[in-house]
């Protein structure tokens, strides 16, 4: 009998969310699955009850021609005094069983692991206590730049979320919580991860090896904003991959880039976690210009006065200063045919990071002083060729 | 008691009362037309309400129909770099989208449809139309206690109107209808914003009128001989209806001026950037909006009671604890705003509103329990109205009781803001509001134009809606449990069977309507006369004529039974649609 409920429910469990809840809080009698059961099963009963007693008096009561209605009480004190304390009672239940699964979601111990997270018009960024970001990304949907955030298991985790704009709300469905991400204070977002069951049972853990060749397991909670904030609010996604909390140090002290990353690779994975939803490199449209072949063309801005070819031949360091001041003041100058969309990056790319995304733009532009000239493989190859045609002539 | 029927002519004579339907034209066309525009006629302002609701139901119901077809498939980039699964974007712009502009036209539609569904048709479309024409005739008056009011409270709705569908015309507004700050002080499209804010503000001005009106109506203009629990259930719920418009609405005004004063002269009330609080706003829209939800769910209730009592024939069960519910409601739907805040707002009040709004849910659940019970030995009938009672009562139960996890602290911190939100308040508002009021329009409908509907036609509308109205929103329960976000113009490929799913249902639940609005032209130009009084109903606006006199009455009606006495009233053997009850009639004992 109980294993029948216990199947029954976990069968409820199932189809209401896919699995089971994933984190500590989540999980378990105070956690939140264990309330929704129970009203789950209160709301089938007096659904079923209600309905019937509906059906069964369509049926039986039905008009018959000729046929008055038999007269009926039209009220019952004991009967109507029973159907509001109970259901009172019932209820109560619900608030002191929900309340406390809330509190447990909102306290974190002093030890939390603590990340700060940001929510910004429409890409999340956390920085690590060692002072790095997400470094890998990923395809979800219709987004081909959703950061990958490296989270410990079976670690109190204390997320620290801010937004640089408007509200946001940081979820992740398989952890049950979600919590708002204000413009003017700090929100925390708690959570502790369930151990990665590597016996194959859980079909969601993979392995995988990173660029030193370690490798290690893992497991991917999608993450949503469910706070609606404009164009490419459906695609503010994340994804939370938990991993073993002995690869997490590994992880963390991990730097994405040294001191001898290349400018332009640094500026890449800049793009990838803060510019990607809007700006492509590709030509393709999005809510800001591309940066395919922008760096050192001229260009027309609505509030400005424009970048022409002669102010770029008089000083080459024009460009540069434009993206410098895009990031910290997207408003300055804002490019003809499109609108003041973007929100400031003041303060939140380091010098090499800025340089980094300077670099990037000017690798993307055939314009870059740097790239080869068209044809100029090929004039190479065919100078290669001569030289030794010419070397086997002797 | 007396035994007399005063609704009849005490001289026997009908001859010397030259007064004929409310409808019949007294004049030239043109004359008609200005006849009606300047009518004070409660009845006349209460069908012009009820055209002006039914548009603006049109309005939205298409964009809602756009937002389904936009997420019948998600929005991808192919490997051609072409984006694919935007209806709406190719529709307003052609082939080259960006994945934002899908997003923007989503976006757009979206507050549309919430905007005018909520503005514009569903706080009005109960209490300004039927409640317009009928609560007079139910309390057996000859006008509304302010009928110049009433006919302003038209023009201040439709002028109110005009702004949100100029605002439409402007490009749209992409704030959803919240209007959340920071972000709807701070989205581009300052004109169309202001413009739909304004609209929302001028229609609160339309509804504190009607309110007003009604509540000095049903003190004040009772027929001689009705106690208030005398009145029918119907009018309690419009009274405290309008409590709530009158004490509720003025809030939503200041706080959509404020939000105009902090986009147009740049003063720091909700915008952090200029030393706001943005929570601050959610307090203010909530404490209007959630007692709101009230204004639009009570007539719905007031409706049932008086159609599931005429049509089964019975006293309904529990008239005084229905009755106080619906005050309790009232009272208590002040104090639970903060339910729509438990991801923004301190532990404190999160506990305070989530034990407060458990509280609102007994005298909801109570309603309903006295419905079930109020069936109990009734002589039960099928005709459309009643069929839409059955809908009503299995719809609200599940929009009810969903509402259990969302009260609930720890489930809604998962629920909050998912699809499970947006199928509970359509369960409560469409399965609840939308259905009573379809209820309520086949019950009056005959009294209000004169015609019968074919029964068979209205069968088959409510059959598609309900089926339809199930497959629309009963899979977005499942949606949101396992993830899906609202307000989301696109999503990952496990939602597609579900989203698919939905998006059929919404077309079999346009078809219902489309039958509906079919059987009702129908009967406006081709059905069989209707008689006074088609259900045998005993409340005072089957004591008139059909349709309505333009005064109502022929004389003032005196009250000689309550409005359920069917087992008093009415002798055994005897119809009561065979109006007016014999003579012999023993007086009702009321309550």
């Amino acid at each position: 009998m109980t294993a029948t409920l216990a199947g029954i429910n976990d069968f409820v469990i199932k189809l209401f969310f896919g699995q089971k809840a994933d984190s500590l809080v989540g999980s378990g009698l105070g956690g939140s699955d264990a309330v929704f059961l129970f009203i789950w099963w209160v709301s089938v009963f007096f659904f079923v009850l209600l309905m019937g007693i509906m059906g069964y008096c369509m049926v039986k009561y039905r008009r018959r021609e000729g046929v008055p209605a038999e007269p009926s009480p039209s009220h019952n004190t004991p009967l109507e005094i029973a159907w509001s304390v109970i259901p009172s009672l019932l209820l109560a239940v619900m608030f002191f069983w929900g309340f406390n699964g809330y509190m447990r979601a909102q306290m974190a111990p002093s030890y939390a692991e603590q990340i700060d997270l940001v929510g910004q018009k429409w890409a999340w960024s956390m920085t690590y206590s060692t002072g790095i970001g997400a470094s890998e990304f990923t395809t979800l949907g219709g987004n081909n730049n959703v950061p990958i955030f490296v989270v410990p298991a079976e670690t109190p985790v204390r997320l620290r979320m801010n937004s640089s704009d408007v509200i946001h709300a940081f979820w992740v469905p398989d952890f049950r919580t979600k919590l708002d991400v204000m413009p003017n204070r700090y929100t925390p977002y708690v959570f502790t991860a369930n151990a990665l069951d590597r016996s194959g049972a859980d079909e969601r853990v993979m392995t995988a090896t990173d660029k030193n060749d370690n490798e290690f397991a893992y497991r991917d909670h999608i993450v949503y904003c469910a706070e609606y904030c404009g164009d490419s609010h459906s695609e503010m996604v994340a994804v939370l991959r938990v991993v073993e909390p002995s690869y997490y140090q590994t992880w963390l002290n991990t730097p994405p880039y040294d001191a001898v990353t290349p400018p332009a690779e640094v500026g890449a994975l800049v793009w990838q976690a803060k510019c990607a939803v809007c700006h492509t490199v590709d030509g393709g449209v999005g809510t800001g210009p591309t940066w395919k072949d922008a760096w050192g063309y001229p260009r027309e801005f609505t509030n400005a006065d424009s970048l022409t070819q002669e102010t770029l031949d008089a000083r080459p360091d024009e460009w540069d200063n434009y993206i410098r001041e895009s990031i910290i003041l997207p408003g300055a100058k804002v490019k003809a045919g499109f609108a003041n969309a973007m929100p400031s990056f003041d303060g939140q790319l380091s010098d090499v990071e800025m340089r980094g995304v300077i670099a990037y733009m000017r690798s993307l532009s055939d314009r870059d002083p740097g790239t080869p000239i068209p044809g100029y493989e090929e004039l190479e190859a065919e100078a290669a060729e001569l030289e030794a045609a010419a070397n086997g002539g002797e | 008691m007396t035994t007399v029927d005063r609704n009849l002519d005490q001289l026997g004579d009908h001859g010397h009362h030259d007064e004929g339907s409310y409808l019949n034209p007294k004049y030239g066309p043109i004359a008609t037309v200005w006849d009606w525009m300047t009518t004070v006629d409660h009845k006349k302002i209460g069908v012009m309400y009820l055209f002006a609701v039914l548009f603006m139901f049109f309005l939205g119901g298409v964009a809602a129909l756009a937002l389904r077809i936009e997420l019948l498939e998600p929005t991808r980039i192919d490997e051609t770099g072409n984006l694919t699964g935007a209806a709406l974007a190719f529709f307003a712009e052609g082939e080259t989208v960006s994945q934002a502009a899908a997003g923007q036209a989503y976006n757009r539609v979206m507050t549309m449809h919430g905007a005018i569904m909520v503005f514009m048709f569903i706080i009005p479309a109960i209490p300004a139309s039927l409640g317009n024409f009928f609560l007079p005739l139910m309390l057996g008056a000859k006008d509304v206690a302010f009928p110049r009011l009433n006919l302003a409270s038209w023009y201040v709705y439709v002028f109110g109107s005009l702004f949100g569908v100029f605002s439409i015309l402007m490009g749209g507004v992409d704030t959803g209808w919240t209007f959340y700050t920071p972000y709807s002080t701070t989205t581009t499209g300052q004109p169309q914003v202001i413009a739909m804010v304004l609209a929302a503000f001028i229609l609160g001005f339309s509804s504190i009128f009607t309110g007003l009106n009604f509540i000095v109506t049903t003190h004040k203009l009772r027929a001689p001989g009705m106690g208030w629990f005398d009145m029918p259930l119907f009018i309690w719920a419009v009274y405290s209806t309008s409590i709530i418009q009158v004490l509720a609405t003025p809030v939503i005004g200041v706080t959509l001026l404020l939000l105009i004063f902090e986009r147009v002269l740049q003063i720091g009330i909700f915008d952090p950037g200029l030393g706001g609080d943005p929570v601050l706003f959610q307090h203010f829209f909530w404490f209007y909006s959630h007692p709101v939800v009230y204004v639009m769910i009570l007539p719905a209730m007031g409706i049932i009671s008086d159609v599931l009592a005429i049509h089964c024939r019975k006293r309904i069960f529990g008239y005084r604890a229905i009755a106080f519910s619906s005050l309790a409601i009232a009272a208590i739907s002040f104090l639970v705003w903060g339910h729509h805040m438990f991801t923004s707002q301190g532990e404190l009040a999160a506990m305070v509103f989530s034990f407060l709004t458990f509280f609102v849910a007994i005298p909801t659940a109570v309603k309903v329990f006295n419905w079930i019970a109020s069936l109990y030995k009734g002589s039960i009938t099928f005709t459309t109205p009643m069929l839409y009672v059955f809908a009503f009562l299995f719809l609200f139960s599940i929009g009810g009781l969903t509402g259990l996890p969302l009260g609930t602290l720890s489930t809604d911190l998962h629920l909050h803001d998912s699809y499970f939100v947006v199928a509970h308040f359509h369960y409560v508002m469409f399965g609840g509001t939308v259905i009573a009021f379809l209820a309520g329009l086949h019950h009056w409908w005959p009294k209000m134009f004169g015609r019968m509907y074919s029964e068979k036609g209205g069968a088959l509308g409510c059959a598609l809606v309900f089926i339809g109205f199930n497959m629309t929103f009963f899979t977005q329960f499942f949606l949101g449990t396992q993830g899906m976000p609202r307000r989301y113009a696109s999503y990952v490929d496990e939602f597609t069977l579900l989203h698919q799913i939905s998006t059929y249902g919404s077309l079999i639940l346009a078809l219902g309507f489309v039958v509906h609005l079919v059987v009702f032209l129908h009967s406006l130009f081709l059905g069989e006369k209707a008689p006074q009084n088609p259900w045998g109903g005993l409340t005072l606006e089957w004591e008139t004529e059909t349709p309505p006199i333009e005064h109502n009455f022929h004389h003032e009606p005196v009250l000689t039974h309550g409005p359920y006495d069917f087992d008093e009233v009415v002798p055994p053997g005897w119809d009561p649609k065979d109006y007016p009850l014999p003579e012999q009639t023993p007086g009702g004992h009321k309550h």
